[in-house]
């Protein structure tokens, strides 16, 4: 009984969020029709579209996991896409900076750096949260507009391609690359590494005791600090391993996508991780399945962008009553559920 | 003519019968108890006569009207006043204004303090219940908190009060005061509902008593022509138990537990110069009004707060410094005051509470990987030999009794053979079964030779199991008594109310 | 004696400057007060805010006139702070989560419509922008005056509200009902104060000061509306209130801080110096950061801050 009503509760709101993206078009007055098509068409039309969606969850499912790392520890980490840039920022220092290395020791040079560099990112707050009780949600979010700048300011002077006029870093050599997977399309490596640092942090946070004391210390603080766990090192911890998640997602963009740095590079990525990890309800299966889902609505919108000009910030729309709907369909379609007589 | 009247009231929670057509009457100017268990329902009756709950069925007669209040709004605005046993004060806000909330007074909406303060200072003086009208509620004492919400429920007209559990937190002396001013309402012609659970204030205080359990009438009848063991009999369907205080204990050299000048904080005296032993063998108490230092006193033995000043000892070992698992390994078992904040994380199931202290020790893990293997067959056996009511190891903790939760925390605090036990207030909000369980536990484990501190607001436990008592008063011990048949009960009152008393080591 | 001058009138323009910047904060702050005060702790403000911006902007630029502007932000922010209530106080959903949930969903629906309404265009459209009053006498001041009293209704209106804001929270038993809810809602609803018609008012108050904080964006700083045009300036607020302490004047005074921070921040990228503009831009949420490290273990939130009240909760 309880799956049916899971089951009828997820229809109403994948109906909800259709009729209010068709009210949104109609008011707009784009074509519904030529809409509807185009974003399937998107989807499942072809195996590049496929890969598109496979490319974009990559950087979400590492992004989302990191999130749920954090969420899972009760810190409120919104910071992810400055993380992100973070990740990227190393990755480009390694690039740049560092002699030639063979491939493999050379991305896991950069893998471990954009790690540690997004990690960073994410501990200062972390320490001020722990230390000080400094609201992470506030310090996370202005990261983010700090990192963005860095990278604005860096590809402007020290890692700037000095042969062109534009903001870009040089390319990265050919051994800061992954492999492609799925030639001609974009698929590449990066989606190999999200999935398994989804299987590690499922490891971690279900089977070890470092994700027992985490979770403790997410769901109740003072019976953490009760049983002898401390509640300053775990969210340092989970801002650690939460931030490094986010800077992974930086450092795949940018190896398997971008192979330079330049400003942008993420259309938000670190921002629809939180989606993604409040959908995937901080499970690394959920946050997969919950990437995926999230990655193929943009897709899809990208394609309605091309074919009948709608604007793709509409997934912007739908993520936001998405959330909103799931999180409180308990209680807002209890009417509903009742009259159709599901218990 | 009876100035209220409920008349069969039924109320269903979701998986509970929380009253099973309870009737209820009480006269003007009479003094009524409400007597039963913890979880009788007495609570839930009172809460819907005042309008925080609605009733599925039944009727409410007052002053000869039928009556529904929606909210405590109506009940207030009707001649009802409720003093809840955790008290409804905004405690940044002034006695005056919490007097006043929600009242639309003369000037309204803009404060009109001076009116305020000179009609409180009168109220308080007719019924001889001192407050200080401009003092902010954080600052006061549980005495004076509770003479606040009174004093609430009166100006506001209030010609029914009811009050729940209201000694629970007063010292005999307050207590004794307390009662004069019930009195005084009563003289003044106001109607008193007391919920309660003892017996003895019943007989000395009240004109009337119904008996509730299991959400039930068991009876009603005149408090001079009842004795304390008719109550109990109704009450819980036997007569109380009462435990054997041991007359010998183990001399030993090697005190359990042994606290050395203590202290804490030393501008706010939270704790100063706290100094006993805990023998092996012992029940050791400390009794003493609630926030007096007790929460800290805990927190400092048990290493999540470090003393300014003095030495704690461990069996023998210096705990200054060591954390709270040091402490553990050491042989401390805790069990907190605060099951739901403290002792388990609610939104985890019976097994992960069940290892919350050993999660990081052999045999539940090794190398940080948990093995849920061992984990859930050892959980299956504390199950049975603790006799926990649980629908499986799976079943989140939230789900299961105030009871049951409890015996998760003592099974998980005690099965892995500890050397002292500090426990803090472990039967609060307990029914009478679970409390007496708990008691015996702590009493069997006493006789296994460890040492037990035990900490409780409730007079009544700290007498009935332990072997020896002392009295914290604003973070001081201001006392220490053996127990024994010649206790002296008056002094202990008066030292919970700050005299010193005398210090007694064996 | 010339070059003082010059420094001085710097010195007051700049300070002018910081007043302006301060506007949008300082409203949104003081909204954001009322409802945390009252135990509600909105995170979509900056979608608030967003939404204000946009409203107000396309309302003035289809009427061409600055006072539909200003009603259609208020009713802009109003959207978004009453989602907030609805999903907290009647679904009971974690304030936080609908706060960032918001954010996206104002952020979304403000760049589509606009993208819609107006296409892919080179122009930038442009809406009517208020025009600054001159208070007689005080603006003859020389120098202070043309800067300190010679400026646009909103931020006359901004010290105005501070000043009702006070007497609202200080010296009305409506205050001390809105605190009393803040700090222990079971306390207030025993004694009959209403819990969630008060938390609805306080959202509606949010929601208004927050749609005009946004508005003044675009009705008096810009003339114009972008994507994202408010940048964060939402979160910001939510500093400026924890610095404020959730005084009014507390607020406005750390509003004129970051806003400070912000006017500095625009001279400096006019004056040429050869750094990135990114440099620059970025000062005003580094001295955020800042600033809230300044307030640690100042501040002490209501105690009920983000939970939501349910009554019947055994």
């Amino acid at each position: 009984m309880k799956y049916t009503k899971e089951l009828v509760s997820t229809l109403i709101i994948i109906l909800i969020t259709f009729l209010l993206a068709a009210v949104l078009i109609i008011v707009a007055k784009y074509d519904p029709g030529m809409a509807l098509q185009s974003f399937f068409y998107g989807i499942f039309g072809s195996l590049h579209g496929f890969a598109e969606i496979m490319v974009r969850a990559t950087p979400l499912i590492l992004a989302g996991l990191g999130v749920s790392v954090a969420f899972s520890t009760g810190f409120f980490n919104i910071g992810a896409e400055g993380q992100l840039y973070m990740g990227a920022i190393a990755i480009t220092f390694v690039g740049v900076f560092l002699p030639p290395m063979p491939p493999m020791l050379h991305i896991a040079v950069a893998i471990l750096a954009g790690f540690l560099l997004g990690g960073i990112w994410a501990v200062i707050p972390g320490f001020l949260k722990a230390k000080y009780g400094v609201s992470e949600i506030i310090t996370t979010i202005m990261f983010n507009y700090i990192a963005i700048n860095i990278v604005g300011v860096l590809v402007r002077t020290v890692l700037k391609n000095t042969e062109s006029a534009l903001p870009y870093s040089p390319v990265m050599p050919k051994s800061l690359s992954f492999p492609l997977l799925l030639y001609p399309t974009r698929l590449h490596g990066g989606l190999i590494l999200a999935l398994a640092c989804a299987v590690l942090i499922y490891i971690i946070m279900k089977k070890t005791t470092i994700g027992y004391e985490l979770r403790v210390v997410g769901f109740n603080k003072r019976a953490g600090t009760c049983s002898g766990i401390s509640v300053y090192k775990n969210i340092v911890l989970a801002s650690l391993i939460s931030g490094g998640l986010a800077g992974l997602a930086g450092v795949s963009e940018i190896a398997g996508v971008h192979h330079r740095l330049l400003e942008g590079i993420s259309p938000g990525y670190g921002y629809i991780a939180i989606i993604v990890a409040l959908m995937g309800r901080n499970h690394p299966v959920g946050v997969i399945i919950s990437a995926i889902g999230l990655s193929a609505l943009q897709v899809g919108a990208n394609s309605m962008q091309r074919q009948a000009g709608i604007p793709t910030s509409i997934t912007s729309v739908l993520m936001g009553v998405i959330v909103l709907l799931a999180l409180g369909k308990n209680i807002m379609f209890s009417g509903i559920l009742k009259k159709m007589r599901i218990k | 003519m009876p100035n209220l009247q409920l008349k069969d009231i039924f109320k269903e929670f979701p998986g509970v019968i929380a009253n099973d057509n309870v009737s209820l009457t009480v006269e003007k100017g009479e003094i009524h108890a409400l007597l039963g268990e913890n979880g009788a329902g007495k609570t839930t009756l009172m809460n819907i006569l005042y309008g925080i709950y609605t009733k599925d069925v039944g009727t409410i007669i007052w002053k000869d009207e039928e009556v529904s209040f929606k909210s405590p709004r109506d009940a207030i605005e009707s001649g009802i006043g409720m003093v809840h046993q955790h008290f409804m004060l905004v405690p940044t806000l002034s006695v005056a204004q919490n007097i006043t909330l929600g009242i639309k007074d003369k000037g309204y909406p803009f404060n009109n303090r001076k009116k305020v303060v000179k009609d409180i200072t009168e109220l308080s003086k007719k019924y001889g219940l001192q407050v200080d009208p401009t003092q902010l509620i954080s600052k006061l004492s549980v005495g004076a908190r509770q003479r606040v919400e009174i004093l609430k429920s009166l100006y506001r007209n209030a010609e029914l009060l009811i009050l729940d559990e209201p000694t629970a937190v007063l010292t005999p002396q307050e207590t004794d005061n307390f009662f004069e001013i019930l009195k005084k309402l009563k003289k003044e012609g106001h109607s008193v509902i007391i919920i309660t659970h003892r017996i003895p204030e019943v007989i000395k205080i009240t004109d009337k008593v119904t008996i509730l359990k299991d959400g039930k009438n068991v009876a009603t009848v005149k408090t001079s022509e009842t004795n304390e063991n008719e109550l109990s009999n109704y009450m819980i369907g036997r007569s109380l138990k009462t435990f054997s205080s041991r007359e010998e204990v183990i001399e030993s050299e090697d005190n359990g537990l042994v606290l050395e000048h203590v202290g804490l904080n030393k501008k706010l005296k939270t704790l100063t110069d706290i100094s006993f032993q805990v023998k092996k063998g012992e029940i050791f108490g400390i009794a003493g009004v609630d926030g007096n230092g007790q929460k800290e006193l805990a927190e400092v033995i048990a290493g999540i707060r470090k003393p300014d000043s003095g030495t704690i000892l461990i069996a023998g070992k210096n705990m200054n410094r060591a954390s709270f698992k040091t402490r553990k390994k050491a042989g401390l078992a805790y069990i907190t005051d605060d099951r739901h904040h403290e002792g388990l994380v609610l939104d985890m199931n019976v097994t992960e509470n069940m290892i919350l202290k050993d999660y990081d020790q052999e045999p539940f893990s090794k190398k940080s990987i948990i093995n849920y293997n061992v984990v859930r067959e050892k959980t299956e056996q504390r199950i049975k030999d603790y006799d926990i009511k649980t629908p499986g190891v799976k079943t989140p903790i939230r789900l299961l009794s105030g009871g049951n939760q409890q015996k998760v925390i003592i099974a998980r605090e005690l099965a892995v053979g500890p050397s002292v036990v500090l426990a803090c207030q472990p039967t609060r909000g307990l029914d009478i079964g679970a409390t007496e369980f708990v008691r015996q536990i702590l009493i069997n484990k006493r006789n296994e030779g460890l040492s037990i501190l035990l900490i409780s607001a409730d007079l009544e436990e700290i007498v009935s199991i332990c072997d020896r008592i002392a009295v914290i008063f604003e973070g001081r011990i201001v006392g220490i008594v053996k127990n024994g048949a010649d206790l002296d009960l008056n002094k202990i009152g008066l030292m919970m109310a700050g005299h010193i008393g005398e210090t007694v080591n064996s | 004696m010339a070059e003082a001058g010059t420094v001085l009138y710097y010195i007051v323009t700049l300070f002018a400057a910081s007043i302006r910047m301060a506007v949008p904060l300082t409203l949104a702050g003081l909204g954001e007060s009322f409802s945390e005060r009252s135990g509600v702790l909105n995170i979509g403000l900056e979608g608030i805010m967003l939404s204000g911006a946009f409203f107000s902007f396309m309302a003035a630029y289809i009427t061409q006139s600055i006072i539909v502007g200003v009603i259609f932000g208020c009713f802009g922010g109003l959207l978004i702070s009453m989602i907030h209530a609805y999903m907290s106080f009647k679904c009971y959903v974690d304030q936080v989560i609908v706060g960032i949930a918001l954010n996206f969903f104002s952020l979304g629906l403000t760049s589509f419509l606009f993208m819609a309404y107006f296409g892919r265009t080179t122009t930038v459209p442009q809406c009517p922008v208020v025009k600054p009053i001159r208070i007689p006498l005080l603006s003859d001041i020389p120098i202070v005056g043309d800067v300190l009293f010679n400026q646009d209704i909103f931020v006359y209106f901004m010290i105005f509200a501070c000043f009702v804001s006070y007497i609202i929270l200080y010296k009305t038993v409506w205050g001390t009902n809105i605190d009393a809810i803040g700090e222990h809602p079971k306390a207030a609803d025993t004694v009959g104060l209403n819990v969630k018609k008060t938390r609805y008012i306080t959202a509606i108050i949010n929601g208004c000061l927050g749609g005009l904080g946004g508005a003044y964006l675009t009705l008096a700083l810009l003339g114009f509306f972008m994507e994202n045009i408010t940048s964060g300036k939402g979160f910001i607020a939510l500093v400026v209130v924890i610095l404020g302490r959730r005084h009014p004047f507390g607020v406005l005074f750390a509003a004129l801080l970051v806003g400070a921070a912000e006017a500095l921040q625009y001279r400096l990228q006019t004056l040429g110096s050869g750094l990135p503009s990114q440099v620059f831009i970025m000062l005003p949420y580094v001295v955020t950061v800042i600033v809230l490290l300044f307030s640690i273990g100042k501040s002490s939130d209501p105690a009920a801050l983000g939970i939501s009240y349910k009554r019947s909760s055994r």
